[in-house]
Order: structure tokens, then C-alpha cells, then sequence
């Protein structure tokens, strides 16, 4: 591989130092430069948290290959405040919380800065617009274009400078105000280090093999010939678990890399440490493995029955979990209802796209401690769980929670965090390893899909006698959250709604698809959308006004859930209050909307939208002529 | 992810040949690379090494934008995003700016070249449908012995299927020679999964002149892309159009021509309704800059469709 001699000038120093002609200009500047400021979300052009100044036009550094910048000036997130003081837009981002997990920040920060370089004077659809590069998986956006008007009215004068200040009462009273972030200035600036930007001196780069196949015994690994690369420090398997292989939320059924057989398409099988990345991918390309596939099931329901594909030996029927919740008597209610209404509700798989792919770091430290570094959601149970598979007394595991770039329940699995313990035992050296977005997607858990038949029998004035939840969820190949979710699915499915007789089953089911784990709401938004959706059929049956529907049915201070908790006191007739009124709804049965809509055309009813804004003096000619 | 041993940037079509001759056979051409780059990842083409990478985009002649009287002739790497910051180019060809706004984000389109959008032969490609409705002629070079050889192939015809053309091994795109269409109202219509950076399920390319009252169709072009293999002139509405007077029955007929045009393998229903919606949409849009007047398109047919 030929380098080449680099010369350019970064954030305002001029530069030249050797580049390798692979070398994208993102991983130059991160790599090369420790300017880790700008991420990598994606690496394919869709994220825009890589995005840097070349000469002064906003670019994607992951889709520029480091040669297209020989001669150019390149500005980072790091060139805007180079010596600590934020400017306005950072600033603006930090009074308006404009930062959560702060992960895309970097790149929103320098997209605002582009476009109101381009427009100082830009409205918020122009914005928008320009920030249409850019996205975020934690704000909702409109945080982020509040704070670039902020800036935008400070730096043309309509606001002081004191409109960027702290504010907020300083009595200590934080409830019900508006508070700053204390971790935004960090995020803002691209100084705070996740997981993916942190290097230790003599670090190896780690690689995963993933498997193939939906479901298939492993008949064989042969790791020589990657083991033989130079280059290559260590490579594992199963065979270099020493303790307890299994890790997961509840049941500890997974093993750290397939043990004896994969489960679905992406599992790990094999993890390499090499002093390099690319060598790293090219010895996963040397392990051979030997596949016998198996019969696999894609289908929960068909899972369910006999004869089906066996995921896990120790649960013949598939059955994750079912959790059965039964009060009162569902069939004497259903007799004496007035009217009993059956409906089907099925969700899809999601993936939690948080922006920062997995990533962490591992090393043994100097008292033998096995130490891991990684944005866990969950770094106390790892800890515990870790200690187990390495065969180590807890005192001799450390888990430290990084920085968590987005998360939404997706972070809470040791998905990865074992391979990197073992490859730094084996080594005796730090490892890191950082997920691509397409492994990210195929490797870790979605939210369960779900299918739900749901009969509900209610009296003709709306009151609920009795309801009937049955819930099949597709818990892919392995326990993760299935449990819980489950468990949350039946607690809180029939909603926050008095039910004299209710019979609910949530069943989480093996089969050989990517695991269903923990996603925000965790199993309560699955069975509710079928509870929602179907009080508003019931509503329209009966003529009612869904909210009264539910106002009828609330559960009040003082009322017993589903599973005998006592309620001390019930927000939720505050909540539909609060909701009907933001929501400009105009009462009556769902069925008398539809084109006799009359919220449409009103100010605070937002436009599609369209793009173009920037052609607004065009539009303006075409309405002066 | 790509890797090469060598990215060579050559600053003369000389060197571009010279540097292609030197590694035949082990080369790939490169220009903006937002294609290349995100097809060689998991998923689409893995990890992909290439000996060597030419990367076009800084070739003086592929970088030149002539706008003449009757044509204008595009460097094949000019990126995209020059369509906004050249209003001689815009008015030459005023469906590129809008078609520009929607091609990706702003970012992309600094490096995106329109020679890559054509080469990459996309079907759901922005830029190709809108360079059809200017009778592109796609311009080739390549070198033979000592001696440049140049080429030209309308690119209607250049473009053969989903990723493919007629380009030949040892050729290169220079450039675009194209009917300049001074005079006439553009407009681009695309929708996709979301709004920014995104591929195409339907995009249509219009250019429409008016005479002096604005209220007869003098000239149209039309093209289409995503529903079809290959971007598509839509020479029978501009037929229809032609000499008429501009009429909302007008628009609304020719967007009901039984043309088989969606070919696509899904939701052909949905891009069906599209393609009529974008119809009348884009004539009024590309009409009312064309200056039409206001009896022709009265405002009750612009709320139906706009
Ligand atoms: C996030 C994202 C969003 C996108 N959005 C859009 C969009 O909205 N609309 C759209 O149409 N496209 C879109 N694209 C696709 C892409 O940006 C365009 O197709 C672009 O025009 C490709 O040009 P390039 O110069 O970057 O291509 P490159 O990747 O450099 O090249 C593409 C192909 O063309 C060949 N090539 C390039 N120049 C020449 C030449 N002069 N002679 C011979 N061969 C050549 C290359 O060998 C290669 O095969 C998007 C891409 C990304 C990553
Ligand atoms: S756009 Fe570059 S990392 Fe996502
Ligand atoms: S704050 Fe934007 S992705 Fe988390």
C-alpha cells in the first residue's frame, strides 16, 4: 500500500503527515489527528455527525476518501471553539437543551453553522431544510431548530447576548423550571469522549465473525490460518470461555459467540484482535467455519406448534415466557355486555437507531482487574454477569459506563462486552471495538413484534365488563428482555382503565429471527396500541367521544390495577384533559370527522412539507407579479 | 469498506489516461464517490479492495460549464450543487435548481457529480431524468495509441438498464452537450420515504415555454424516472401539449394518458397515483414560473394539486 504525503491545513494549523490512500478523511482526522469530535454514525452519508468544513463548504467526512483533502483547509467540530469559549449557535444549543445523548451533536452544530452562514436570516423552514443532512435520534428536531433561531436573532441583533445566558432561578428549585444541562457544553464542543473515540497506548482493534445462517449446527471452526496472519494477536471462539457461557436480562441463554450452534443471521461465532482494522476484517475472512443447517422457524405462532423447529433444548415448546394475568370472570362479563367487539393488532420489529453504534473498550489493569468500558445501560448486572463467564470473583470485573450515545432501551444487552473481556485476557492488552451501523442492525435486539387478538365487552353508556388480551411477541433467537417485556406487556396492556373482568396472556416466543430485547415503553407500547386502537373502534360503535370513552372508564385516586396495586393517585383524567385540549379536538364519535374535518387551514396546523424555502425570492416575484 | 493501494488524482485528462493505460484492468474511476463508497459496505457490495482509484473530479475539462445560446455543455464532474449557485445554469435549465434542492442534502450535493448520478445509472437518479428532457448527448473520450478518442451517445440511449450503459472499458465521461431551454418554467417533483436523503419512488422533470400572454403551451419537456428501468421521455404529454391553450382540462387530461409507464415491481397502484398527482402538479408549478396567467391556472386547480 502506497502512503502518501498529506498536506492540508486543519483547523487552522497546517499539517503534513502521511495518509494511507483507504484512509477516509473522517478517519484521518480521528485517527490520525485525535480530532474525535465529529463521529461516525453511519459511515454511508445519511447520519452527518462526520460533517467538517472543506474550504469552507460543509461536507460528510465518512464519504470523502483523505486524498480529497490534499491541499484544502479542513475545520472540525474542534475549529469552533478553540479555546473553550462556545460560540453562539454552541451556546444556543446549550440554553435551548438542544443536546440529549449528544451524539449527533457535533455534526447538528456544524450543519447550523453552515446554514446560517449560507442565510444568516434563515427561517425555521430553511433550516430545517438545511439541516435535512443531519439526523438526530434523541431531540425530536425541534429543540435543535429553537436553539439555531436563538443564535440566528442573537447574531443579527434582535436578541442580546444575554438571551444565551443561564436564566433559570438559581433558589435550587429545579422542579417544574427550565434547567440547563450541565453535560452540554461537552457535547457541544465534540469534547466529551464516548466509547468509539477513546484509545489506549498498544490498543488492538477487534472484529466479529457473524454467522450466515438463520439456525445451524457448528460443525466445526478452524482459526489457524487467521491466527497465523501477521498482525493478528489473537483470535476466540466458544472454546475460550472459561466460566458460565451465558449472558442475557433474565435467562442466561445466550453464550457469549455461538456455542455448538447459531441461532439467527448475525450472531456472533468468532471475534478477532488485531493490531489494525483492516487486518482485523481480513483474518475474520481466513476463519473457517463449517455449517450443517438446521431447520429454522421465522413465525412465532408457528413456533408455538408441535413438531416446530426447537430454538433453545430447554424450552421444547419455545415458550420464552408467558405471563398470564386472570380477575374476575371474562366469560359471565362477556354474557352480560351489550356489546362485545373482537379486533386483530399486529406491530413490526424497530430498530432503535441510536446514532452511536455499540462500541467499547476493554483491558486487564495492573491488579488484574478485567475491566470493560462500554455506553451499558445495565453496567451493574454485566458486572455480575461478566464475572461468571470469566470464571472471576466480582472484585475482579469492572465495568465503567461511557458516555451512552442514544440507547432507548437497546444498550441494556452484554451483546458484545464479553468478547472484548476475553480478547483483552487472552492478549493481555487493551481492545476496542466498534460496531458498523449495518452490524449494529443486524447483531443487537429490535423491539418485539407483536400480533394481538383483543375482545372487549362494554355496557351500551361505555362502561368496560370485561376484556380478553392475548398477545404472541416474536422473541427472536434469544431471552434478552423477553421476560420483562412480557411482563410489562400484560401489566399494563389493558390500560389505565377499571376492567371487573379481564383475562390477558403475553407470550414471548423462540424462534430464529434477530432477538427482540428492551425498547422504550418495553412491551407496554405493543399491547396498548391494540388497547387504544380499540376503544376508539368500541367508541365509534357506540357513538361516544373516544375521550369519553375514557373518561368513563379512568382508573381514579385510590383505584387497584390489573395485578392489586392501590393507586394513591391517577393522572390520567388530567392527561386526556391536557390532551384534548392541545390537540384542538372537536368532540364526537370518530365517525363524524373525516372530510367534515374542521381543524384543517388553521395557524397552529403545520403546512406538509416541501422542500425549496431557499427559493423563497422567487416565490416572492412570482406573488408580486 | 473500500480499500485501494493507490488513489490517484490526475489535474489533466492526459495524466487521467495516462494513469488508466499504467493499471488496466485494476482500476476503478471515482469522482464524488457518494456512490462508491456506501456500495462497497455490508449489506451491498462488503468489503471491496481496488488495486487503484482515479478519482476524476479534478479534470479542468469535466469541471467546465458553458451555457451558449442554443446548448449548454456540463463537465461530467460538476456537482450538483452548482445548479443553485449558477443562475446562468439554473435559467438555462430551470428544472436542475429544483431538482438540486431534492437530490440529497447539502452536504452531498457539494461532491455528488451529475456524471456519477449518470454513470451509476440509477433508476431512481435524480439529475439523468432532468438531463433527458435537455436531449443530453453524453460526451466519451477515451485514448487510442497516442490519440484521444472521443465519442458522443444520446444519453436516452446510454443508459441501457438498472446500472447499466454503454460507457467501454478505457472511457470516460467528459460531459453533457444539452439544449439549453431559456424561457421556459422548470419544476421538480420527488417523493421518497422522508423528505431529505432520500432515493427517489417517483421523480418528474418539467420544463414548459408559454407564449408572450402566457396562456398557450409553446414547448414541454417532460421526463420521468423511478417507475420505469431506465429514465423515461414522456413525448406523447409534450405532444398533447404542445400548441394548446393552458387549461386546467388540459393538465388533468394529459395526466390520465393510458401511458404504461409504472413498471415498478412494488406498489405500482401508489406510484400510479403519484405519477397523475405529479403530473398536474409539476405542469402548474413549471407553468406558473413560465408565467402563465392567472385565468389559465385558476387557484381552485393549484389547492386540488399543489
Ligand atoms: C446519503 C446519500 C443520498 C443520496 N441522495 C441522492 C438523491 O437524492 N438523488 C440521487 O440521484 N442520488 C442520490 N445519491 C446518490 C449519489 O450521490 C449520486 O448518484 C451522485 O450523483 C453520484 O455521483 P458521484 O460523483 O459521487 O459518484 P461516484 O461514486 O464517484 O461514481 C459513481 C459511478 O460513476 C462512475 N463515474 C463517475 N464519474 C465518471 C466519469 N466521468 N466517467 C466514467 N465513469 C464515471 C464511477 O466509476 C462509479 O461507477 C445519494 C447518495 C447518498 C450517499
Ligand atoms: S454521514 Fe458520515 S457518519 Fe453518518
Ligand atoms: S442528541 Fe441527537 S442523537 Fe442523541
Amino acid at each position: 500500500m502506497s502512503e502518501f504525503r498529506l498536506e492540508a491545513v486543519v483547523n487552522g494549523r497546517k499539517i503534513r503527515r502521511t495518509a494511507k490512500p483507504s484512509q477516509r478523511l473522517l478517519d484521518f482526522l480521528r485517527d490520525d489527528l485525535n480530532l474525535t469530535g465529529n463521529k461516525e454514525g453511519c459511515g454511508a452519508g445519511e447520519c452527518g455527525t462526520c460533517s467538517v468544513f472543506v474550504d469552507g463548504v460543509l461536507m460528510k467526512s465518512c464519504l470523502l476518501p483523505v486524498a480529497k483533502a490534499q491541499g484544502a483547509r479542513i475545520d472540525s467540530i474542534e475549529s469552533l471553539a478553540p479555546t473553550g469559549e462556545l460560540t453562539v449557535l454552541q451556546k444556543a444549543f446549550h440554553k435551548a437543551g438542544a443536546s440529549q445523548c449528544g451524539y449527533c451533536i457535533p455534526g447538528m452544530v456544524m450543519a447550523a453553522t453552515a446554514a446560517l452562514r449560507a442565510n444568516p436570516f434563515a427561517d425555521r423552514e430553511e433550516i430545517k431544510e438545511r439541516l435535512g443532512g443531519n439526523i438526530c435520534r434523541c431531540t425530536g428536531y425541534q429543540k435543535i431548530f429553537d436553539a439555531v433561531e436563538l443564535a440566528r436573532d442573537v447574531q443579527n441583533g434582535r436578541l442580546p447576548a444575554t438571551a444565551l445566558l443561564e436564566t433559570d432561578t438559581t433558589d435550587g428549585e429545579v422542579i417544574g423550571r427550565n434547567v440547563r444541562r450541565i453535560d452540554a457544553p461537552g457535547k457541544v464542543s465534540g469534547r466529551l469522549k464516548y466509547a468509539g473515540d477513546m484509545t489506549m497506548p498498544g490498543m488492538l482493534h477487534v472484529q466479529v465473525l457473524r454467522s450466515p445462517h438463520p439456525h445451524a449446527r457448528i460443525v466445526s471452526i478452524d482459526t489457524s490460518a487467521a491466527e497465523a496472519m501477521e498482525g493478528v494477536e489473537a483470535v476466540i471462539t466458544s472454546k475460550d470461555v472459561p466460566g458460565q457461557d451465558g449472558f442475557g436480562v433474565f435467562v442466561h441463554d445466550q453464550p457469549v459467540m455461538a456455542r455448538d450452534k447459531v441461532r439467527y443471521v448475525g450472531e456472533a461465532v468468532a471475534a478477532v484482535a488485531a493490531e489494525d482494522l483492516a487486518t482485523a476484517r481480513r483474518a475474520l475472512g481466513a476463519i473457517k467455519v463449517v455449517y450443517a443447517p438446521l431447520p429454522a422457524v421465522f413465525d412465532p405462532v408457528e413456533a408455538m406448534r408441535v413438531g416446530a423447529p426447537v430454538v433453545h433444548d430447554y424450552a421444547p415448546d419455545n415458550i420464552t415466557k408467558h405471563i398470564p394475568i386472570r380477575v374476575g370472570d371474562v366469560d359471565a362479563g362477556f354474557a352480560a355486555s351489550d356489546l362485545v367487539v373482537e379486533e386483530h393488532y399486529s406491530t413490526q420489529a424497530i430498530e432503535h437507531a441510536y446514532l452511536e453504534p455499540e462500541a467499547g473498550l476493554a483491558y486487564v489493569d495492573h491488579d488484574d482487574v478485567v475491566t470493560v468500558v462500554s455506553p451499558s445501560q445495565n453496567i451493574t448486572h454485566h458486572r455480575h454477569m461478566l464475572a461468571r463467564i470469566v470464571a472471576r470473583p466480582v472484585s475482579k470485573v469492572r465495568f465503567i459506563m461511557s458516555p451512552v450515545g442514544g440507547g432507548f432501551g437497546g444498550k441494556e444487552d452484554m451483546i458484545y462486552q464479553g468478547m472484548l473481556a476475553l480478547l483483552a485476557m487472552k492478549t493481555m492488552r487493551p481492545v476496542r471495538l466498534v460496531f458498523t451501523r449495518e452490524e449494529s442492525i443486524v447483531a443487537t435486539a429490535k423491539r418485539h413484534p407483536s400480533r394481538t387478538t383483543l375482545r372487549m365487552g362494554v355496557m351500551a353508556d361505555g362502561r368496560i365488563r370485561a376484556v380478553s388480551l392475548r398477545m404472541i411477541c416474536d422473541g427472536g433467537a434469544y431471552g434478552l428482555s423477553t421476560e420483562g417485556v412480557m411482563r410489562k406487556a400484560a401489566i399494563l396492556g389493558a390500560g389505565p382503565y377499571v376492567i371487573p373482568n379481564l383475562r390477558v396472556d403475553t407470550y414471548g416466543i423462540y424462534t430464529n429471527n434477530t432477538p427482540s430485547g428492551a425498547f422504550r415503553s418495553f412491551g407496554a407500547l405493543q399491547t396498548q396500541f391494540a388497547t387504544e386502537s380499540h376503544l376508539d373502534i368500541v367508541a365509534e360503535r357506540l357513538g361516544l367521544d373516544p375521550f369519553e370513552i375514557r373518561r368513563i372508564n379512568a382508573m381514579r385516586d385510590g383505584a387497584s390495577t390489573h395485578t392489586r396495586q392501590t393507586l394513591g393517585s391517577v393522572s390520567l383524567l388530567r392527561a386526556l384533559d391536557a390532551a384534548e385540549q392541545a390537540s384542538g379536538w372537536e368532540p364526537g364519535a370518530p365517525n363524524v370527522r373525516g372530510l367534515a374535518r374542521g381543524d384543517l387551514g388553521h395557524d397552529d396546523v403545520r403546512p406538509p412539507v416541501s422542500l425549496g424555502t431557499r427559493f423563497a425570492p422567487d416565490s416572492k416575484q412570482e406573488a408580486a407579479e | 469498506m473500500l480499500t485501494c493501494d493507490e488513489y490517484i488524482t490526475p489535474v489533466s485528462l492526459a495524466e487521467a489516461f495516462a494513469a488508466m493505460a499504467r493499471h488496466q484492468g485494476r482500476y476503478r474511476i471515482v469522482a464524488g464517490c457518494t456512490d462508491t463508497l456506501p456500495w462497497a459496505r455490508e449489506g451491498r457490495a462488503g468489503d471491496v479492495a481496488v488495486p487503484v482509484l482515479i478519482d476524476v473530479a479534478r479534470i479542468p475539462e469535466l469541471n467546465e460549464c458553458q451555457v451558449g445560446d442554443g446548448r449548454v455543455r456540463l463537465g461530467a464532474a460538476t456537482p450538483v450543487q452548482r445548479f443553485l449557485d449558477n443562475p446562468a445554469l439554473g435559467r438555462a435549465m430551470p428544472a436542475l435548481p429544483r431538482c438540486a434542492v431534492w437530490f440529497a442534502d447539502d452536504q452531498i450535493r457539494a461532491q455528488a457529480t451529475i456524471g456519477g448520478n449518470v454513470v451509476n445509472a440509477s433508476p431512481a437518479a435524480d439529475v439523468t431524468p432532468c438531463l433527458v428532457a435537455h436531449d443530453a448527448i453524453v460526451e466519451l473520450a477515451s485514448r487510442q495509441g497516442d490519440k484521444v478518442h472521443k465519442r458522443s451517445v444520446k444519453l436516452a440511449d446510454f443508459i441501457v438498464g438498472p446500472g447499466q450503459t454503454k460507457l467501454r472499458d478505457g472511457e470516460l465521461v467528459t460531459g453533457f452537450d444539452c439544449d439549453a431551454l431559456p424561457g421556459f418554467g422548470g419544476s421538480f417533483e420527488k417523493v421518497g420515504h422522508r423528505r431529505s436523503l432520500v432515493i427517489s419512488v417517483v421523480c418528474l422533470a418539467v420544463a414548459v415555454r408559454l407564449d408572450r400572454d402566457g396562456s398557450t403551451v409553446e414547448d414541454a419537456r417532460l421526463a420521468i424516472a423511478g417507475v420505469c428501468p431506465v429514465p423515461r421521455r414522456l413525448r406523447e404529454i409534450e405532444e398533447r401539449l404542445r400548441g394548446q391553450r393552458l387549461t386546467g382540462a388540459l393538465l388533468e387530461q394529459v395526466a390520465d394518458l393510458p401511458l404504461d409507464l409504472v413498471q415498478s415491481r412494488s406498489r405500482q397502484d401508489y406510484r400510479r397515483d403519484v405519477v397523475r398527482g405529479f403530473l398536474v402538479r409539476g405542469l402548474i408549478a413549471a407553468a406558473k414560473r413560465a408565467g402563465a396567467s392567472p385565468e389559465a391556472l385558476p387557484p381552485a386547480l393549484e389547492a386540488a394539486y399543489v
